[in-house]
């Protein structure tokens, strides 16, 4: 995968989180993905379709689910819920719609986002694709963003299986 | 009091702007699940300002603009949404937007957009 492609996203998150949390996210090293295990156990999912074709998952602790949550609700969340995991979805959604602004030349669509929760769930990228693993902490706890995408012209045929077939709706 | 009419698919997403709009003296606030919603809503009721986000089921928040800009061309009306590219705000624009904000946002600008539309 193309490193190019990871950097909109590290800087939409850090902006993301400033922005909607008031967090400052510490980035640790990139780390290429040898398995589909997100590091954390709340995973926001979302697909990209276009000129690029790939996945995208912020993968959160449970604390900082909980936290991003109770901020952007301004309510206090103690248990993951429907409000946490929709909020998440939420933050996927705009990491990755920042991001798309910086690759417009890709002409991306993305899809709804999805939230899987639980401890070791897989999510799946693109075959050919080795995704991009970028760790952060913040002072909630730690965090990961991880990107899996190929151009089209890389795509094999008929071997661009994602985890979510991208719908072109997003917000 | 500013009359707001509120349009997002996303009841999380209304849930986190009316909050918002709430912290910062605004709570007159009607919400729409979508578009068409909103422009029936619209029709029905008088508004001081639109906040829409951009895709929706039923009706888009372009198709709601260019709806409501025929029969209203002085409401203001902010786009509030994660499409950022220049080609999406250009296009927002030429439907009749007042002002365009970019998700992620927080309450004080939020605040400043609806003083700068003298809400």
């Amino acid at each position: 995968m193309r490193v190019e492609f990871v950097n909109p996203f590290i800087k939409s998150l850090a902006n993301t989180f400033e922005v909607m949390l008031h967090q400052k996210v510490t980035r640790g090293d990139l780390e290429l993905k040898s398995n589909f295990c997100p590091l954390h156990p709340v995973s926001g999912i979302i697909g990209l379709s276009g000129k690029a074709t790939g996945t995208v998952v912020l993968s959160l602790s449970e604390i900082v689910a909980l936290k991003a949550a109770s901020t952007m609700l301004m309510t206090e969340l103690s248990v993951i819920d429907d409000d946490v995991t929709d909020a998440v979805g939420e933050l996927v959604n705009m990491v990755t719609g920042g991001a798309k602004a910086e690759l417009e030349a890709y002409n991306l669509s993305i899809s709804l986002p999805g939230v899987v929760t639980g401890k070791n769930h897989s999510v799946n990228f693109p075959s050919k694709v080795t995704p991009i693993c970028v760790p952060f902490s913040t002072d909630w706890g730690p965090l990961a963003l991880e990107v899996g995408l190929i151009t089209s012209s890389e795509i094999p045929a008929a071997s661009s299986d994602t985890t979510q077939q991208p719908q072109e709706v997003s917000s | 009091m500013t009359k707001v009419l509120l349009a997002d698919d996303s009841s999380t997403m209304r849930k986190i702007i009316l909050r918002s709009l709430n912290a910062v003296g605004y709570s007159d606030v009607t919400e729409a699940a979508d578009g068409e919603e909103a422009l029936q809503v619209f029709g029905q009721e008088q508004f001081d300002l639109v906040l829409t986000d951009w895709n929706m089921p039923k009706k888009t928040g372009l198709e709601l603009i260019r709806d409501i800009r025929q029969s209203n061309t002085t409401v203001p009306i902010i786009m509030i949404t994660t499409e950022a590219e220049k080609t999406r705000v250009l296009e927002a624009v030429q439907a009749g937007v007042s002002d365009y904000l970019v998700k992620p946002f927080d309450a004080e600008t939020l605040r400043a957009k609806l003083e700068k539309q003298g809400c």
